[in-house]
């Protein structure tokens, strides 16, 4: 069994373990802090492992949304290559991983249908694909060219969204509100990881579930948190809108915040670690929560677990995870920053919204 | 036959004014490849004020918006048009199709809405069909005082959430049916609990079932009255579907020659957007870049000089820079044109490689024959193929005949391994092998074809070397995985294994094991030695540390691959066995079905090689794709070539 883990494993794992070194260092990420402005940063980024993708812009194309859009193609390559190398056995969890970016790319397509924006508007908010998207580029052309939701929908059948989408069109069709198709993307997107997810055996479901389950948790509690606080849902909605599974967040958690129970005190048994979080002091019941903060203190957590991973035996499908929700987050931190810096705020009002630990320790 | 046909690249110097009547020359001449040109585009523009680009853009709108009104009639698009259309002027276009949409939109719309309502009146039919037998008003079932119900459609994975959403509240859910994802659903609850049980039943994606107010009574006698009314829609249907059906009789020719003119437009246009532009301060020149087969120069050079005498044509060689952009035409002769779409479909050749082609037919040939070892069926084969190109007034798809000379290769090389192995229609004692039955030799016939393997893959690696010093390539040449270093690798290591067995070996284990372990190392460190000998520095981008991790675990699957590539060979001498083996099955089959070998018998074993001869070959012409594509190809052919694609306005002319 070992022997065929490491034969299994062993090239995504170099490979990897080369990628996970070109992550920005603190040296960059105090630099890029400091940066005056926009083009700065894109100088910056020119010397690091963006800067191939960001000398793709034409010169009259060099805005903030379009270095957004580029530094995604790194991460859309980076999940192509390690999907690619990955065993049969990891790759389909990989995948839905990556279908995460779809359901994004979904939302803002029907976000830009209501307004009525054009493709060319549209198309660098997506997230670029790589040769295992479902969707391409065409497919989300074509649904923005529909010009409304229904047809959209409609010519995305025969994939795994259409299903949960075309149910709830009758909704959005009654309340002219995008809440209920991406509540049920969503929904349907974690049942399909959750399912895949089950599917491991042995060290790779222990690892994958560690970090994947975390994601999933990390989610769930927000969306109940969410719903309750700010959307005022009833008890019932906000349980037919949660996750009846997860790593450490269970169900009968979300029932108690669903019910009304103390969420502090939910927030500090799941997670110990974060107890002194001060954001946590101000989780009410029925209290409008900063959740900003603890959604930044649970990623920040994510992201050390994901650390964490690189240490120890390497031949199982948490390093590709570790490396990709790495990726992701300083692909996120990135972003933050460039519009940050592109709207000309003060540093400390997006620094601390920052998660990865480079990032983080660049700070202090 | 081995090397793509020559091309040059071609520099048209043309102004302005002229730029639409050379591009439609261009395309007319059939051997123009169009590049992007290094020179900015500009922004000139295009006669009617809009760039080039823009009116691209246009263009395709006008096509998408022709196709929706060809799709809503039901119309295929047709055969282009004999002639070749020329340029449209897009507002022409609009105008046109907007009269064209007006005729179409209303009787459309309606069969639509009328789609649309017998859908609905189907669902409401559907979910009603549950509670058929109930004796209960439906409006008593809507307006009780103190009940509340709510019917409706809701996903299955919702069910058991939502039944446990209402834990704490006085109801019950009903599954009445189930369709697909969906299930048929009531909820009964308490009058006083409706704005809970209704946000819930939301939450859950419960679609109510909202049967309008006119239709009343028991279930039967809304099922009824449902019907009725399908049969009304579907009349409605029918009659709109008429009216469509006479728009299409009388619209089709005008729609099909719009879609063409745009099309074609639309390939004018986006070509033009391409063109370089000179300018000075009173004229515009536009300069025309592309390739074309050496050949067909004097072809381009008449076309141009007999229509303009302001076009000026400059040719040059393709440089090494180029290489990426360089059009590949391969020049193979018909008979090996399907061995050149098995070629293609893996990819096409870069300039600078050598065409594959020609090894392919040989080898996909060999290994199929040897899979396939029966004189019968491999004649059976031959037959198909010969058939196929002879009786032309069968008119085969011209996909179906371009396959027959690939039947006859490897039908003959079928027959070819049937003499080998003896075998004729599954009957192993008619002949004599010339040299062994695969079922009474099993361990050699795997052997051997172990070894027909490592040649084939030899062979690979070997034109991996010549295609890197045809590419001037030195560290791919001497580093590279498939390159001398991987070869020696891969020799040494066979020549330990078959020193075992071979007794005295010419070569000293010790010698062949000093040779890959010299060889492997060059393989693990194939970056840092490229990069020496090529004069770029850093050495390494990651580090030492981090280039040496990752060397030492490519050169790993290195090991692995070329094991496994080796000994997937194997599956060509399974192959020889369970042929001969299906064989015997069916001569079994037969006697138990004719003792006396009488009508019973030969019928048997004519369905059964008719069936052995349909199913196998498909399996073992798919395993032999597998080992050219994965084994053979993955050692030595790019397949980043760019196909020659002479510039065209319309399909036919490709």
């Amino acid at each position: 069994m070992a022997v065929r883990d490491v034969s299994a494993y062993s090239v995504v794992h170099a490979v990897v373990r080369g990628l996970y070194s070109k992550r920005l260092s603190p040296d960059t990420w105090e630099a890029l802090l400091q940066a005056e402005d926009f083009e700065i940063v894109l100088s910056l980024l020119s010397k690091t492992a963006y800067g191939p993708y960001l000398e793709g812009i034409p010169q009259d194309q060099v805005t903030p949304r379009r270095a957004v859009y580029q530094t995604r193609q790194r991460l859309a390559d980076v999940y192509g290559k390690v999907i690619r190398l990955s065993p049969d056995r990891a790759r389909e969890l990989l995948l839905w991983l990556w279908r995460l970016y779809e359901i994004d790319d979904l939302k803002a397509t029907f976000r830009g249908i209501e307004s009525g924006a054009t493709w060319d508007r549209v198309r660098f908010l997506l997230y670029p694909r790589h040769e295992y998207a479902l969707l391409t580029l065409e497919d989300l052309e074509e649904m923005v060219l529909t010009g409304s939701v229904a047809e959209a929908i409609q010519s995305i059948s025969g994939t795994p969204y259409y299903d949960p989408l075309s149910h709830a069109l009758n909704r959005y069709q009654a309340e002219r509100s995008l809440f209920p198709l991406e509540v049920a993307l969503d929904l349907a997107y974690n049942r399909r990881l959750w399912e895949t997810l089950g599917r491991l055996r042995g060290q790779d479901h222990e690892h994958a579930m560690q970090l994947v389950g975390t994601l999933v948790d990390m989610d769930n509690l927000l969306w109940a948190i969410r719903y309750r606080a700010y959307h005022r849902l009833s008890e019932q909605e906000i349980i037919n809108y949660t996750l009846p599974f997860g790593y450490q967040v269970d169900d009968d958690d979300i029932r108690a915040i669903a019910a009304g129970a103390d969420i502090a005190s939910i927030v500090r048994r799941l997670y110990p670690d974060l107890a002194d979080l001060a954001a946590l002091e101000q989780l009410g019941p029925g209290g409008a929560a900063p959740l900003e903060s603890l959604e930044v203190a649970l990623q920040r957590r994510l992201v050390r677990m994901c650390y964490d991973e690189f240490v120890g035996y390497p031949f199982h499908i948490g390093i590709p995870i570790a490396y990709l929700l790495v990726t992701e987050y300083e692909n996120r931190d990135l972003v933050v920053l460039i519009e940050a810096k592109s709207s000309h705020l003060r540093r400390g009002r997006f620094a601390p919204l920052l998660v990865t630990r480079s990032a983080v320790t660049s700070m202090r | 036959m081995f090397r793509p046909e020559t091309m040059k690249k071609v520099e048209l110097v043309v102004p302005d004014s002229i730029v639409v009547p050379v591009t439609e020359a261009l395309a007319a001449s059939h051997v123009f490849h169009p590049a992007a040109s290094h020179l900015p585009q500009g922004d000139h523009t295009a006669p009617g004020g809009e760039d080039w680009r823009e009116q691209a853009t246009t263009f395709a709108n006008l096509e998408r918006r022709v196709l929706a009104v060809m799709e809503d009639l039901g119309a295929s698009e047709g055969l282009p048009p004999d002639e070749t259309p020329h340029l449209i002027e897009p507002e022409v276009a609009r105008v046109d199709l907007e009269r064209l949409e007006e005729q179409v939109e209303g009787p459309v719309r309606k069969l639509e809405e009328q789609q649309e309502r017998l859908k609905g009146l189907q669902e409401y039919v559907r979910q009603l069909q549950t509670i058929a037998d109930l004796e209960i008003e439906l409006e008593g079932l809507r307006n009780h005082r103190y009940l509340y119900t709510l019917m409706g459609t809701m996903p299955t994975v919702n069910l058991q959430r939502l039944r446990s959403s209402l834990d704490i509240i006085p109801s019950v859910l009903v599954e009445m049916d189930r369709h697909g994802h969906l299930a048929t659903v009531i909820l009964f609850g308490a009058q006083r609990d409706a704005e809970i049980l209704d946000r819930a039943a939301r939450s859950a994606y419960l679609n109510p079932l909202d049967l309008p107010e006119t239709y009343r009574g028991t279930p039967a006698e809304v099922l009824e009255a449902l019907h009725a009314g399908i049969e009304r829609t579907r009349r409605r249907i029918g009659e709109y579907e008429a009216a469509i059906r006479h728009l299409h009789q009388a619209r089709i020719d005008h729609l099909r020659h719009l879609l063409w003119r745009i099309r074609a437009s639309h390939t004018i246009v986006e070509t033009i957007a391409r063109y370089g532009q000179l300018r000075n301060r009173y004229v515009v020149i536009r300069v025309i870049e592309g390739w074309v087969p050496e050949s067909q120069i004097p072809v381009l050079e008449k076309q141009m000089a007999d229509l303009s005498d302001q076009v000026a044509l400059k040719t040059s060689a393709p440089e090494k820079q180029d290489e990426a952009d360089v059009p590949v035409a391969l020049n193979n002769p018909p008979l090996l044109k399907p061995f050149q779409d098995l070629v293609t479909n893996y990819g096409y050749p870069s300039y600078y490689e050598s065409d594959p082609t020609l090894v392919t037919a040989l080898t996909f040939s060999l290994l199929f024959g040897a899979m396939f070892g029966d004189v019968g069926h491999g004649l059976l084969l031959v037959v198909a193929g010969v058939l196929l190109i002879a009786i032309q007034s069968l008119r085969f798809p011209r996909s179906l005949r371009d396959v027959a000379p690939l039947l006859i290769a490897c039908g003959a090389t079928g027959i070819v391994f049937g003499f080998l192995y003896g075998s004729l229609f599954g009957f192993e004692h008619l002949i004599q092998p010339l040299w062994l039955r695969p079922v009474e030799g099993i361990q050699t016939i795997l052997i051997g074809t172990v070894a027909a393997g490592a040649v084939l893959l030899s062979l690979g690696m070997v034109y991996n070397i010549v295609n890197a010093l045809l590419a001037g390539d030195l560290s791919r040449l001497l580093f590279g995985h498939n390159g001398l270093s991987g070869l020696v690798f891969y020799w040494s290591l066979l020549g330990v294994v078959v020193g075992r067995f071979i007794d005295p070996f010419p070569i000293p284990s010790g010698v062949l094991l000093a040779l890959a372990a010299i060889c492997g190392a060059m393989l693990m460190l194939d970056e840092i030695l490229a990069n020496l000998v090529s004069g770029r520095r850093p050495l390494t981008r990651e580090g030492w540390t981090s280039s040496l991790v990752e060397g030492f675990f490519m050169l790993f699957e290195t090991g692995i691959s070329l094991f496994s590539n080796t000994i997937s060979f194997v599956r060509v001498g399974a192959f020889a066995v369970a042929h001969g083996a299906l064989g015997l099955v069916i001569l079994i089959l037969a006697s138990r079905v004719g003792p006396a070998q009488g009508a019973g018998y030969w019928t048997v074993v004519a369905l059964g090689n008719l069936v052995l001869v349909a199913f196998e070959g498909l399996i073992v012409a798919i395993q032999t794709l597998r080992l050219e594509y994965y084994e053979f190809f993955g050692k030595f052919f790019s397949g980043s070539g760019v196909r020659y694609k002479p510039l065209t306005l319309l399909p036919r002319e490709q």
